[in-house]
Parts: C-alpha cells; structure tokens; sequence
C-alpha cells in the first residue's frame, strides 16, 4: 500500500549566497503550510555535516519519508544528499531539490521580494513532486573478466597487452592480414627520428607470445549486441563467424589519410605530386634521391569549412550507406573542418629527412599556420638550423601549382611577410593531409550505438573528463578514432582504455541507472515504434510486447515521448510528476492540494 | 498562490508572465546554473522544470502546461549534434512544428511557445533568452486561458495528442518514411485536424447527450458535411453510438 507522504523541507541559506537575496526564514516558514509537509527549517549550509545529521535526525524523529532540500543545483549537490537519505534509511530516489541559488539568489541579487516569492514556488514545486516520488533500484550487473579490443595498431595492442598482463582475457581483432596498423606502414617517427618499426615490432611480438591474448586477424565485428558486462559479438573471419561475449569492448580501429581529390594541386595528374605519407614510403625505399627542390604545401584538405547537421543526423543512425558515401565524397572535395594536428611534425620531419641526407637541397615548407607543441619547438628550430624554408601565407590565398614550359613543376605563393608573389620550381610537391574519419569508423559507430562528434570521429563521454569513455556503458576508445593523434598520444590513449575497462572488469560488478523507461504490457500493442526510435535498442518487441532492457536503457524518455498509446512511463519522470509541478505553480488547484 | 497573482493584477500592476522551462539536465539547466554561478542577472519569470532530455517533451506536457494557465512555454536542450543521448534534441525539433500548430489551433497564440538550444556553456544566451522571452510574452499579454475555462477546442487538442492516431503519424515521422518529407507533413496535419474535430465531437457529447449531427454541428462550429464524416468514423472505430432519434435525425452518445 502506498504511505501517506511525510515531507520534510530543508531551506539552506549557504551562508549568504542564497540568504543575502532570499528571506530564507520566510520561505521555511511558508513550507510548513504546505500540505504533506511534516518538518520544515532553514539551515546555514544544509550540506554542511551539522545540515546533513539533521536530515537525518530529522527523517527518524518525524518519520519522514520524502526529503526536499531547497539550495543549490541537483547537478552537484543531489548525490550527497541522496547519499544521506541512504544513510537514514531512505531510498534515495524519495530526495528532491530545489534549486533556489544559481535559479534564483544569484540571477536575481536584486529584486528579494519577487526572488523570495520565486523560492516559493520553486519549493512548492518540489513538493509536488516529492509527492509523487517512488523508491527506484539501480540494478547490478556483473561484468564477464574479458575484452575484446578491435584494432591491432599501437593503440589497441596496447591496450590489448595492459588488460592482458592484468589477468584479463583479450580478443584482440585486426581486419588487415598484418598486426600494426598505420604506424606499421610509417618510416622514421618524429621527433626522435626513429624507425617506427622500432616502436610496433615489439608491440607485435608481445601481443603474438602473450597467452591472455586470443588473435585475429583478417577478422571484423559482424554484430554486436549485449550491454555493459556482457556484450554479444559475432565476429567474421577467414574461418567463418565465430561468437563470443565480453564484459568490455575497446573500439581502436585507427582512422584514414585523406587522399586528394585528382586534380587538387595537380594531385594524381602528375607523379611527381605526392601526399606525405606517400613520400614517407619513398623515403623508407630510397626512391627521392638527392632532388634540387621540395615544395611542401600545408593543410591539403584540412581546416575547411563546417560539418552540416544534416551530415550529423545521418552519421549515428542512418541506415543508408549510400548516405554515408556521399557525404564523405563530398567531404573528399571540400576537404575536413579540423586541424589534424600531426602534420606539422609530420613536415618538418620529413624536411629534416631529405636535409640530412641531401643538404643542397631546397625544402620550402608552405604554411598558413604551423603548430608545434610541447618540446616539438626544438625539432622545428633544427629544420630551421638545416635551412629548411618555411613561407607563410595567408590562409584564405592558397598556394598555386603550374608547370614550365619545360615541364617543371612551379608553385606560386603569396608570402605574408614581404607582401610579394613568390614562385618556388619543384621537383616533388608534397601534400601534407589530414587524418580523417575511416569508413570502419563508420560501421562500428552505428553497431555499437557511439555518437559521432562534429568532427566526424568517435564522440568522447567527456571531451575533457572522460576523454576514453563512450556514451555507450563498457565501450572504450582508444588511438586516432576519436581524432588525429601521435603514436605516443595513440599509446597513453590505449593505455587510458585499457585502464577505464579494467576498473569494471576488476570490481567484476557494476550499477546501472534507474532512470529507465518501463512498459505497460497492458496498454502496449506492440507496434515497435520505441524500438525503432531508441538510439541504444534497449526496447525489444517480444510476442507482440515492447520489453525494455533496463540495462541498455539511459533514460532520455524519447520513447515515452512518442508511444502512440501512451504506455511507456519514465521512472522518475513521468509525465504525473513533470505535470505536477506546473499544477502547483499555476493553477489554485494545484496550489490548494500541495499548499493553501 | 495563482489567485494571489490574479489579485495583484486586479490592482492594475504591471503584467507579471510566468513561464515554464522544460530543460534538459546536460545543457540548458547547466547552462543555467551557470548564468548563476556567473550572476547574470534576468528577471524573474521563469520557472524551470527539469527533464533528463527535450526528446522526452512530449507536446501534452506543452499544451497541458499551456491549459493550466502558463503564460509561456520554454523547451531548451542541446544544440544539434550536442544531445546526450544522440538525438532527443532533433526528435523535440520534428515534432515541434507539429506541436506549434496543435498550439494555434489550441486557440493559443504560437509565439508563447520556444525551443531553443543553450548548451552548458552559454549562461550569457540563457541569461538573455529569458530577457527576450520574458519581454515577448508581456508583449503577448496573459494567456487567455489563465482566467477563463478552457474552450472545447482546447482541451479537444490535447486529447487528440493523447490519441493512438496522431501519435503514430507524428512518432512514425520520426523515422525514415517511403514518402516525401513534405507530403508527410501535410498528412499529418489533416489527421490533426481530424483529430481535433473528432474530439471535439467526443467533448460535445461528454457535456451533454444524446445529440443529432446537426445539434453537433451548432455545439461545436463545426460544418455539418464535417461532422457526418468524422460520425462515421467515430461509429467505426466504437467510440460512439447511436441513441435512438430525433426530427428523422439520429441521435449520438458516447460508446
């Protein structure tokens, strides 16, 4: 049987960030007037431990059974307030806050009158909905001690052997023949000059020999379903489709070069223009000899234009591949909004590469911006020392590529800093160009349900507090898919990963949201309209019925949104509590049943 | 506290507007939070009711809000491409034509009713949002409906987007249909407004029954080639019946 609400309403003053604007006795006292209300006060700092032990005090003393805190916003406070109704023994889904500082006293230091009155209704609306609040579980769920990381290049098999040599089991898959990804395909790395091999041979060696490890090559994800702690993959190989499931899922399918349209720079018209993975490649075959000189052209393809939410509506959801290919055709022409990052050191090590074995000659480096960060200064000051050029132009006056009559490659540039037309003979022109979104990418963002960011990488849960987390519970990120990276960024990236899945798989138990949408099967007629709108399929048409999977549920309320017989209820956000609160603020009726 | 607010107008005070804001937990409530943290300062209108997503605004939650006297309605989320929760955000944009629409027809002026997009980092857009839309709707004036009982026609609406109907159509828009996207609209609001007008019948038939088709049509402003038609319908569907007859007219209840 339901009980009857007994409601107790804390008013913080928060020393005088609310109580300096807000008659805070006031409001406490108005709060008692109100129906169901038991025990209302006002504290200096409710959060406080001495505010905290009287909400408990408080909850035994006046059998309270629902708890409003009038103060700050839910957004920080409302767990450790939560946690105190724990404490006392209450659920902590019967806690509701009203935020009277930062949506009251500190937009309106002002007018106290007309804010004290808004405190009123806002703990009045609080009310309301304590009253309709219902105890909420957060289910557990156990998480399976095994991984499947999907990508063999630096950062996957990083990943791959820091969960390995913590005792857990990894399914390490590569669709290549060849474990390494692109860093297997690099020559020197910068800034140490380094033979890339240097750095993925012994990562493959590792990988290969290690018996946590279970290999795959030639293999790709097929289908994913399952959630955090239990995730379903049925993977295709040279063998056939083969299933297995894991408690976490680490996505690090690196990403692509970007390869010019023909005729950008008289790219693919003429052999002697190249992008500078491909003259990393001559490079590492001796193939570029001792030239006279090197034309190098920044930011091919890179920091143009914007991503059109068009092309962000289709990237998570859209089911037409056709869609996807013309946006990244389009994208092929127009080039990518961001800065790639690694293109600059990429340049300059290229330049430092031909300077080294042929000082005479010309490297001329073409820039609208150069960025070189952390200790990479000093690699650019060496270019620099070996007499490499480097010639800014301004970036809305691009480069210009001809030929002599004798054939010879030119490259006209506007120099900005003695404001004059500058023409360089080339040997070679070199492209430098973005990494950019892979069409593997692609593919896994929409079987596993990760948000594609406006860039056209894998979305961040957090772009700065969870930089290797995803939307999707249990689901990782590692290496260049979640944007342009280095291979020691690639390696902090999969360490990051690997280090976030192991807290899951090692507390082998993890709680869910309970915020959830529930179904009435009675109402329900089965139509899967919730299934098809759902970004993370948690509801599933079972004979004729939408069940919903808590466990892939996050609680958006999309779907109760739109049922077309209304059956879908969001735990804790139900259309009766959302109303509730606009009953008591609005109309007498609503005001007379919460107060008087 | 509603009829306090009515006093002070009695008294010929300025118009005070109240105004309800759904917003989202991920953006704009933090983009609210932090037009405080920032002490922005804006008046004192709004109300803010906080929901974990604009996709889970569905338009009852707007035209109940509306009934009940609020002299405006707010839906802020996150900007495109910036939900939480991938697209709630473009869901509450699709169907919020439609749910403009339903506010006209409704008998409520459209303009009291916004969506906007202010993420977490926009206090200052928050901030002055509510400065615009709080001068707006004193522009407006105080929603019609705030004194006065709500006509038919109202409560008609909200029923007919609490119906099985109208809530496929306008849920099924949300994703991919065989038809053009502008075809699609159109049908939607012709089932609208058949909706709207078969609960207005249903709410004429609630207050007082039975009722010829021509009585129907003078209850309801409805013409009566109009209300032959949705009769029909509505005898299908079991909704009502008939009750016997009246000058050779039959006579309606509800089922």
């Amino acid at each position: 049987m339901k009980q009857e609400p007994r409601i107790g309403v804390f008013v913080c003053s928060c020393g005088t960030n609310i109580g300096g604007v807000v008659n805070v006795p006031e409001v406490a006292e108005y709060a008692k007037t109100i129906a169901h209300v038991m025990h209302a006060e006002h504290n200096l700092y409710t959060c406080s431990e001495a505010g905290l032990t009287t909400i408990k005090e408080s909850i035994r003393e006046h059998n309270l059974n629902r708890v409003v805190v009038a103060s700050c916003t839910p957004r920080t406070h409302e767990p450790l307030f939560r946690a105190t109704c724990k404490e006392a023994g209450l659920n902590p889904y019967l806690f509701e806050m009203a935020n009277i500082r930062e949506h009251d006293s500190w937009v309106h230091p002002h007018e106290p009158e007309r804010a004290t009155q808004k405190a009123k209704d806002i703990v009045r609306m609080a009310v309301a909905k304590a009253i309709l609040l219902e105890p909420q579980n957060e289910p557990e769920v156990e998480v399976k001690g095994s991984s499947l990381v999907i990508g063999a290049g630096v950062a996957g098999m990083t990943a791959a052997l820091s969960m390995a040599n913590q005792g857990f089991k990894v399914h390490l898959i590569e669709k290549e023949k060849e474990l390494g990804g692109m860093a297997q395909k690099l020559y020197k790395l910068y800034p140490t000059l380094a033979n890339a091999s240097e750095v993925v041979e012994p990562l493959i060696d590792d990988v290969k020999s290690h018996r946590n490890i279970e290999l795959a090559t030639s293999t790709t994800l097929k289908e994913a379903s399952g959630y955090i702690g239990n995730f379903n993959a049925i993977l295709t190989g040279p063998e056939g489709d083969s299933e297995l499931s894991v408690g976490t899922i680490i996505v690090a399918p690196g990403s692509s070069n970007y390869t010019p349209p023909k005729g950008l720079y008289e790219y693919g018209l003429n052999d002697n223009v190249i992008t500078q993975k491909e003259l990393d490649e001559k490079l590492r075959k001796g193939e570029i000899g001792e030239p006279e000189q090197i034309v190098m052209i920044q930011c091919v393809g890179a920091r143009k234009g914007e991503i059109r939410p068009t092309e962000l509506e289709a990237f998570p959801k859209s089911d037409t591949a056709e869609l996807l290919r013309k946006i990244l055709k389009a994208r092929k022409e127009e080039g990518w909004p961001y800065c790639s990052k690694i293109c600059c050191m990429n340049a300059i090590k290229n330049a430092i590469l031909i300077k080294e074995k042929s000082p005479k000659t010309d490297v001329v480096v073409l820039f609208g911006d150069l960025r070189v960060y952390k200790e990479y200064e000093d690699f650019y000051r060496k270019a620099r020392d070996l007499e490499v050029r480097f010639i800014r132009h301004i970036e809305e006056v691009r480069p210009g590529i001809s030929q002599t009559p004798e054939g010879k490659l030119q490259v006209m540039v506007y120099d900005a800093l003695s404001g004059t037309e500058v023409t360089f003979p080339a040997d070679w022109v070199v492209l430098s160009t973005p990494l950019i979104p892979s069409k593997d990418e692609i593919t896994l963002a929409r079987m596993l349900k990760i948000p594609i960011a406006t860039d056209g990488f894998l979305m961040e849960a957090h772009l700065k507090l969870r930089p290797v987390d995803t939307n999707v519970d249990g689901v990782f990120i590692a290496g260049t898919v979640s944007g342009p990276k280095d291979i020691s960024e690639s390696i902090i990236s999969g360490e990051a990963a690997a280090a976030r899945a192991s807290i899951l798989m090692g507390n082998r138990k993890v709680k869910t949201d309970a915020i959830t949408a529930v179904v009435d099967e009675e109402l329900c007629i089965g139509c899967g309209l919730c299934e098809e709108i759902c970004p993370y399929g948690a509801p599933k048409i079972e004979e004729g019925k939408s069940k919903v999977r808590e466990i892939l549920c996050r609680g958006c309320g999309s779907c109760a949104a739109e049922c077309p017989k209304r059956a879908i209820t969001m735990r804790h956000y139900s259309d009766g509590q959302i109303l509730t609160q606009v009953k008591a603020l609005l109309t007498s009726e609503g005001s007379k049943e919460v107060g008087q | 506290m509603a009829e306090e607010r009515f006093e002070n107008e009695k008294l010929g005070e300025e118009f005070e507007p109240l105004i309800v804001a759904y917003c989202c937990n991920w953006c704009s409530y933090a983009g609210a939070d932090l037009a405080g943290t920032s002490r922005f300062e804006y008046p004192t209108n709004i109300r803010i009711v906080r929901i974990m997503c604009t996709g889970r605004v569905d338009p009852t939650l707007v035209l109940e809000a509306l009934r009940m006297g609020a002299d405006g309605v707010l839906i802020a989320g996150c900007h495109p491409g910036d939900c939480h929760y991938q697209k709630g955000n473009f869901m509450m944009e699709k169907r919020f034509d439609y749910l403009k629409k339903a506010v006209k027809n409704a008998g409520i002026e459209p303009e009291r009713v916004r969506l906007e997009w202010v993420s977490a980092s926009e206090g200052g857009k928050w901030a002055a949002l509510i400065r615009e839309m709080t001068e707006e709707i004193k522009q407006l004036g105080p929603n019609p409906l705030r004194r006065t009982k709500a006509p038919k026609r109202t409560d008609a609406t909200i029923s007919a987007f609490k119906s099985q109907r109208l809530r496929w159509v306008v849920g099924r828009s949300q994703i991919k249909v065989e038809i053009e996207e502008e075809k699609y609209r159109q049908t939607v609001d012709l089932i609208m407004q058949d909706e709207i007008e078969r609960h207005m019948i249903m709410e004429a038939l609630k207050e007082k029954s039975p009722l010829t088709a021509e009585e129907l049509a003078q209850n309801t402003g409805l013409q009566p080639s109009k209300i032959v038609q949705h009769l029909i319908a509505l005898r299908r569907d079991g909704k009502i019946n008939e009750a016997g007859e009246k000058n050779n007219q039959y006579l309606y209840q509800l089922a």
